[in-house]
């Protein structure tokens, strides 16, 4: 996807379009993570070197190349096979409650299996997940880029009620697309020697609101690693992986949810 | 950081993976595995998904009227979208479009007709039927008419619900009492004054789509937004048009403009002289037009002739050369040059002949019929039905401004600061009854403390309302309105593709309901309905001509063979064929001799607005892009995204103040009032040192909205000091300034 800040008003649609197509509730989870599939941020007005600049950062996830979400999720690896629309090949790859789409590139939450740990939550230098906390069972949440409207010959809900046609979605792959041509004019993504993970969605803007969004809206590092929820995951795979070899009903899972009780109360 | 994963949640979890485990591992069997612990769908299964597309809906969430489907599941709206047959806004809606969901299923909405047994302002409600209601209504109103005659009532209307209503007191009652804020705190000055000056209200019909140079006067588009203006504006700067912005602040146009004009609040008016002065004295004007178009120039050009470039600069505090790079840049976009007449315009006090010095700017330019220019959209007609002009001689005779010889160019309705003051002095007549219907005059109408007063001595006071305003803790009976989205009202939206540059179409589009009104929650009624009923209690039952909102939608759409039934079949919108809006020239009036007969100023005038007191600066507001006025403010998810107005500070004043970006603050107004509640300073370099900017619409005090009640600070609040412009008797509203206020302590304003 591509924003092109030189088109957009700042008018805050896209992230009302999206909570209403999603569900996605207002304020914070409980670990004051922002719940937020898709925001948008106002910048400046403040001094640059090109001069004074006023802008936006309408942020959404990256689905990154290398997403940092992907392998700290605890779940247990199941078998999925999938499909490139294009060629029909298909692929078949062990995956967490969280991957990567080998194909389309999206960045995907099977939320049935996720446990809600919020492990993937914390990895995300660009806060783009959070844990949805108001169903029966928490669970990470994130945007999709809607690929189940796409499926339906829909735009994603934020590219469809952008009235300035400021979101640009379509394959970067193929160079002839509008967002290639983007790519090709310039638009950058938000990343930095610290952060490097490949995002996916691009920004295009003029010099001076280029530099503004670049010096306040590129995370300055990577998270931190939370040792507990670290240490936590570590034990909690090969449980997870045991219990599904041995086919034991959830035997290991008492012994570690024991421990991490009483862990919790310290 | 405490993990969230529970001991219970993980003996679930562990124990779903391992039922999960004993199936293949294939997604698709999951579902066969049984998932007990699932207590309702994880993941919202989007709005396409088992729902209903409904058409017709007409936004108003806003004035704009876009076009909306709704996404209705089991009875239910779960999304509203832009209709995809709209030549205006097509699919896309704005944030609060969008959040119009959260209005509807709102939990602080007004549910059934209420009774006032505690205060006016600190009211205790008590449940009553509608019977009861328009009963005490009817006898109370009539009451008010009976001692003090129709006069006696005043209305303060808005909305498209709120015309029924309007037209019932003002026609058939007979009060010539109505306040409508869209005219008198709004828009009223600049239709006024552009009938004054080219013969038309200006609207916002400027062809920006199709313009080479777009000049905005305050304008502050994107914190400003209303969908089809938007895309005109956004098409023009994507076609290469220059953007000229006259603004104190760094406003969200001004991001996007070629030439930010940092003018001094208040002297707009002679900027634009000098401009005008300066292109006649090149001769940098469209000589043909105004030859062929212009009424009294010659009079026009030697009465401005003394408002050099030098005496602006130093007036409006720009530099001179930057006052003739506008100039010259309009003259040579000329004519494709969009003068924006600007929409909410009552800033000053002196905004009559700023409004004026605008449309003898287009008419200057040539700027008229023209790609670019200054073109009304030739749209489609409809029919009419309403309330007989029963009445109209009755309320003419006791117009308080006709009756004080005063605002002679005052928009329909009367200028509400008469309204308040005759209420208050009882002079020269009583007014003891108040209705009020989707307007909230406590954050609308400056001077709060005296608006308040108006509503004490009244002798009943009556509001319909969708929302708990800060208005309705007034009201000694408040009716529940059913919402936009829920109604039809009578409201028929009509005009023509957004782009002038393609084919000429046009549209009529009825508000037609997207969602049923019937609940067993609530009762609330439209306004059509509620109106018939007081309109028979009162005696007036004999002239009502339409018995439903539903009877008036058909009644309107006959006059031109449509029907409901026919529009559904259209999915919401009629389309048909328009007509080229290009070409048609208007006269300008440089010199009005129907305002020299009045008694004002016959050729545009600067009329300095008073200076800020030392350490105050001048509180300027405005428009957030998630916000209509105070109307939205309960909006959970607009809430959500801006939950108050950061008040905007420049960035060298607020280092001397010891303020930082973020830090909670007060403000006091000159006459020592000070916010009800707090808000946090935004430190920027985007503003002048003698101007405050904050977001209107925010800071309700009714703890009935209960998201949004305490929340940032009321603008209007602060806003105690009265300017009342004398062509059109319209509120200034710029014209009071502050100072800040942190952990108690008073803070200066540098200058």
């Amino acid at each position: 996807m591509i924003i092109d800040l030189e088109k957009c008003v700042g008018c805050h649609a896209c992230a009302i379009a999206c909570r209403a197509e999603w569900e996605v509730p207002t304020g914070k989870d409980s670990a004051q993570r922002e719940r937020r599939r898709n925001w948008v941020l106002r910048l400046g007005p403040s001094k640059t070197p090109q001069g004074m600049a006023s802008t936006y950062y309408p942020g959404l996830c990256n689905h990154c190349d290398k997403p940092a979400c992907v392998d700290v999720c605890p779940a247990d690896k199941v078998e999925a096979t999938f499909t490139d629309p294009k060629s029909g090949a298909t692929k078949t790859m062990q995956v967490a409650a969280t991957w990567k789409d080998p194909f389309n590139g999206t960045v995907q939450i099977d939320k049935e299996r996720c446990l809600g740990c919020g492990a993937c939550a914390d990895a995300c230098p660009y806060s783009a997940r959070y844990v949805n906390e108001e169903g029966g069972e928490p669970k990470a949440d994130k945007c999709t880029f809607c690929v189940e409207r796409l499926a339906q010959g829909l735009e994603p809900a934020c590219v469809q009620t952008c009235l300035a046609r400021a979101r640009i979605f379509g394959d970067l792959s193929d160079p002839n697309s509008e967002v290639a041509k983007y790519v090709q004019k310039g638009a950058v993504k938000l990343e930095n020697a610290k952060v490097k993970i490949g995002p996916n969605v691009r920004y295009y803007a003029n010099k001076r609101d280029m530099h503004l969004l670049t010096t306040t809206s590129i995370p300055k590092t990577m998270p931190q690693a939370n040792l507990r929820r670290t240490i936590m995951a570590r034990m909690l795979k090969p449980a997870m992986d045991q219990v599904k070899n041995l086919g034991m009903l959830g035997l290991a899972g008492v012994v570690i949810a024991k421990g991490l009780s009483e862990d919790d109360k310290q | 950081m405490a993990l969230n994963l529970t001991r219970r949640k993980f003996l679930q979890t562990a124990s779903l993976a391992a039922a999960t485990a004993a199936m293949s591992g294939c997604f698709a069997d999951r579902a066969k595995a049984g998932t007990p612990f699932v207590k309702k769908p994880f993941a919202a299964p989007g709005s396409f998904a088992d729902t209903k597309t409904v058409t017709g809906g007409i936004c108003e969430m806003c004035f704009w009227r876009c076009q909306l489907v709704g996404k209705v599941r089991d009875g239910r709206l779960v999304k509203l979208e832009g209709n995809p047959k709209s030549i205006d806004n097509g699919v896309s809606i704005c944030a609060r479009g969008n959040a119009g969901v959260k209005l509807l299923y709102d939990p602080d909405r007004l549910k059934f007709p209420m009774k006032n047994v505690g205060k006016r302002g600190a009211p205790e409600w008590k449940r009553i039927s509608w019977d009861e209601a328009l009963d005490e209504c009817a006898t109370r109103l009539k009451g008010v008419i009976d001692k003090y005659g129709p006069q006696g009532i005043a209305i303060f209307p808005h909305g498209c619900s709120a015309t029924y209503p309007m037209n019932f007191f003002e026609n058939v009652v007979g009060t010539p009492n109505n306040s409508e804020a869209s005219f008198f705190q709004c828009r009223g000055i600049r239709d006024t004054a552009y009938v004054a000056t080219l013969g038309v209200p200006p609207g916002e019909n400027v062809d920006m789509a199709n313009a080479k140079a777009i000049f905005l006067l305050g304008g502050h588009f994107g914190e400003n937004v209303h969908v089809s203006h938007l895309k005109r504006y956004l098409k023009g700067l994507e076609n290469g048009a220059k953007l000229i912005v006259v603004d104190p602040r760094f406003s969200a146009s001004v991001s996007k403009a070629d030439i930010w004009v940092r003018i001094k609040p208040g002297t707009d008016t002679a900027f634009l002289l000098a401009i005008m002065n300066y292109l006649i004295k090149e001769g940098k004007y469209d000589k043909k037009y105004v030859a062929e178009h212009g009424k009294g120039f010659g009079e026009f050009a030697k009465g401005i002739s003394h408002s050099s470039l030098k005496w602006a600069a130093k007036t409006c505090d720009v530099p001179e050369k930057q006052i003739k790079q506008v100039a010259d840049t309009l003259a040579a976009n000329a004519p494709n040059v969009s003068i924006h007449p600007g929409r909410h315009v009552s800033w000053n006090g002196n905004d009559f002949q700023r409004e004026r010095a605008l449309a003898c700017l287009t008419g200057l330019l040539g700027t008229i019929g023209v790609k670019g220019g200054f073109v009304p959209g030739k749209g489609p007609k409809v029919g009419k039905v309403g309330w007989p002009k029963l009445m109209s001689e009755h309320a003419e005779q006791f117009a308080l401004h006709t009756m004080a010889k005063l605002y002679k160019f005052s928009p329909p309705g009367t200028p509400t600061d008469l309204i308040r003051n005759t209420a208050v002095t009882g002079k020269p007549y009583a007014i003891k009854g108040y209705v009020g219907w989707g307007q909230n005059p406590i954050q609308t109408i400056p001077d709060q403390a005296l608006t308040i007063k108006m509503l004490e001595q009244m002798d009943f006071v009556m509001v319909c309302d969708v929302m708990p305003t800060d208005i309705t803790m007034y009201a000694d009976i408040l009716l529940p309105e059913l919402s936009y989205l829920e109604r039809y009202d009578g409201y028929i939206h009509k005009g023509t593709q957004w782009n002038f540059a393609d084919p000429q179409q046009q549209f009529i589009a009825p508000r037609l309901p997207l969602v049923s009104p019937i609940a067993t929650d609530h009762e609330r009624k439209d306004s059509i309905w509620i109106i018939n009923e007081l309109a028979k209690r009162m005696g007036y039952g004999e002239h009502i001509k339409v018995k439903s909102a539903e009877e008036m939608v058909e009644k309107i759409l006959a006059g031109v063979n449509l029907s409901i039934g026919q529009l559904v079949k259209e999915e919401g919108i009629h389309l048909q064929p328009g007509a080229d809006p290009y070409g048609k020239a208007l006269d300008v009036e440089f010199y009005s001799a129907e305002l020299a007969e009045a008694g004002y100023s016959a050729i545009p005038t600067y009329v300095p607005v008073p200076e800020p007191p030392k350490g105050f600066a001048r509180l300027v507001y405005g428009r957030s892009p998630v916000h209509t006025f105070n109307r939205t403010q309960n909006n959970a998810w607009l809430h959500n995204e801006m939950p108050n107005n950061p008040v905007w500070l420049n960035d060298e004043s607020a280092k001397k103040m010891g303020l930082k970006e973020g830090d909670t603050i007060e403000l006091v107004n000159q006459d020592g009032v000070k916010s009800r509640t707090s808000s946090v300073v935004k430190v920027t370099p985007g503003i002048r040192k003698d101007t405050i900017y904050m977001a209107h619409g925010y800071g309700t005090m009714n703890k009935a909205m209960t998201v949004a009640s305490g929340k940032g600070i009321d603008d209007q609040s602060l806003i105690t000091r009265l300017a009342v412009d004398p062509e059109t008797g319209a509120h200034g509203m710029r014209n009071n300034f502050v100072k800040f206020i942190k952990n108690g302590k008073v803070l200066s304003i540098p200058a």
